[in-house]
């Protein structure tokens, strides 16, 4: 029993900066722990290599997150992507190796938040409504669906050239996206002039 | 350990690398592939858990064309005290059923741990204790894994940015100890070895001098670079000289060993250059060579067996 809780403590020392430090003040750890254990995980965590540990472990958290959501972490800007990500890795510990799950977790998270920014909402959407497509499934994929306020055309061409938005024409639009027999994605986009006022957020929905 | 087939010279699989890997050649005899990246685990609880990605089997099928596959996965996280992934084994059974491969192997480490309540994935690599009870708990996993896929099965020696203090027993009497009482095998990772030595100051060649080189299965090797006074395992250049020397002084002293693998990240080979990467691989091979023939002499004059 103690071997896990030695090892569930050595995980919250590298992903957690606050436990780290209150470990070295002296806080109490579990009481499973032998005191042998206790102290190796005091030696740990005054060890200058749980830093390089703890760099590793967000890089390959944060690489997960570029690499599946380069639109989102490009319209949210550094600073704002910095300070979403921190929450989020607050509230949610890394669950898996795979970069889909926790990018499909960290658009949740962002629609939850009601993050701020002009642009930020439709094009979650679009990203998260990609991932679905592209997630290994049995079967087909349902296809998804993505209302925009804006272009999406020119959003999403201006956000993959590595440009921060800017006055981006408002055209409320619908973009169903479908996955073919070979694994490609390919989305439809229709201009929605119905008469009605623009949806006042984006949103996705798989069909 | 039994010995393992002499493949030779392998190249880890990096997307980067995709048309070297493709491409006939003799740079290299086999590639190495981390298994894992042709699946996705969908997690404990789903069912399919593990869903193969077709492109990516097209691509290993593709590659068998030409040379052989040896898989090293980084999913089982053996050292892990909560769980042991038996599924993870069950799907590497699968792939051995499949590919039939000489041997396989995956990390003397864990990366899973509780976490309020649930399983957290640390991303990285963790050490273990150099501990009896250690050993403990990786001899029936190790059995279980030797049951289930039934050829040579070789555990990494894990790069540690902070040690485990005051472990019952040093690296190599861990390694050999573990090795002796399971059956399974050493996959000796030679820019680990380097990276520790380096950064916690010992020197690499008491290690290599202890440890049993019989149990050897597999060699890797790699470059790194510095960051904020550590030295990284970060699989991001050529092998640097002191792992080239490390490298001349082990390899004929290996009598069981079956390849020596050269491990570069898809995101460096541009900065790297192929050219560069063949250079290293042409060494290799030089070395391999002149190794076969100085093990068979050292093996004349005197057996060496695993204990």
């Amino acid at each position: 029993m103690s071997l896990r809780v030695f090892q569930a403590t050595l995980l919250q020392l590298i992903a957690d900066p606050s436990f780290r430090d209150a470990v070295l003040a002296g806080h109490a750890l579990d009481a499973d722990l032998t005191q042998q254990e206790q102290a190796r995980l005091r030696g740990i965590a005054g060890d200058r290599g749980l830093d390089i540990n703890r760099t590793l472990h967000k890089g390959f958290r944060l690489g997960k997150l570029r690499a599946m959501l380069p639109l989102t972490c490009q319209v949210l800007g550094p600073k704002q992507l910095a300070r979403e990500v921190s929450a989020f890795w607050k509230e949610r510990p890394p669950s898996s190796f795979y970069f889909l799950p926790e990018a499909l977790d960290f658009c949740d998270f962002l629609r939850r938040r009601n993050v701020r920014g002009k642009y930020l909402r439709e094009v979650v959407a679009y990203e998260r409504a990609t991932l679905e497509l592209e997630r290994a499934r049995v079967g087909a994929a349902p296809a998804q669906t993505v209302v925009f306020r804006h272009d999406p055309r020119t959003l999403l061409s201006t956000l993959a050239a590595g440009r921060r938005p800017r006055a981006i024409a408002e055209q409320r639009c619908r973009a169903t996206g479908m996955k073919d027999g070979h694994g490609r994605v390919s989305w439809h986009v229709e201009t929605l002039d119905d008469g009605r006022a623009p949806a006042r957020r984006p949103r996705a929905s798989g069909q | 350990m039994q010995p393992l087939p002499k493949l030779g010279v392998g190249l880890a699989f990096q997307a980067p690398l995709r048309h070297m890997v493709e491409a006939k050649g003799h740079d290299f005899d086999f590639v190495e592939v981390v298994p894992d990246i042709f699946w996705t685990d969908c997690g404990p609880e789903a069912s399919p858990r593990h869903i193969e990605d077709d492109d990516g089997i097209a691509l290993v099928r593709r590659i068998m064309r030409r040379r052989p596959v040896i898989p090293h996965s980084i999913g089982l996280s053996i050292g892990s005290a909560h769980h042991f992934d038996q599924a993870h084994v069950a799907q590497m059974k699968r792939w051995w059923e499949w590919l039939r491969f000489p041997w396989h192997s995956d990390h003397l480490a864990y990366h899973l741990a509780e976490h309020r309540g649930d399983q957290a994935n640390v991303g990285i690599t963790l050490p273990l204790a150099r501990d009896r009870e250690s050993i403990d708990l990786l001899l029936p996993r190790i059995a279980e894994v030797l049951r289930q896929v039934p050829v040579p099965f070789l555990l990494e020696n894990n790069v540690y940015y902070f040690d485990i203090p005051d472990g019952e027993m040093d690296e190599a009497a861990f390694v050999n100890t573990l090795c002796r009482e399971s059956g399974c095998g050493l996959l000796l990772d030679l820019h680990n070895l380097y990276t520790n030595a380096r950064n916690h100051g010992f020197d690499p060649m008491a290690v290599l001098s202890s440890l049993d080189l019989a149990q050897v299965g597999e060699i890797h090797v790699a470059g790194g670079m510095e960051l904020d006074g550590f030295y990284l395992d970060a699989h991001s250049d050529v092998v640097p000289d002191p792992v080239w020397e490390l490298l001349e002084w082990t390899l004929p002293r290996c009598p069981n060993v079956g390849g020596v693998v050269f491990e570069l990240f898809g995101s460096w080979v541009d900065t790297v250059g192929i050219e560069r990467v063949r250079n290293d691989l042409r060494r290799m091979k030089q070395l391999w060579a002149t190794a076969q023939g100085e093990t068979a002499g050292r093996l004349r004059r005197q057996p060496v067996r695993a204990q």
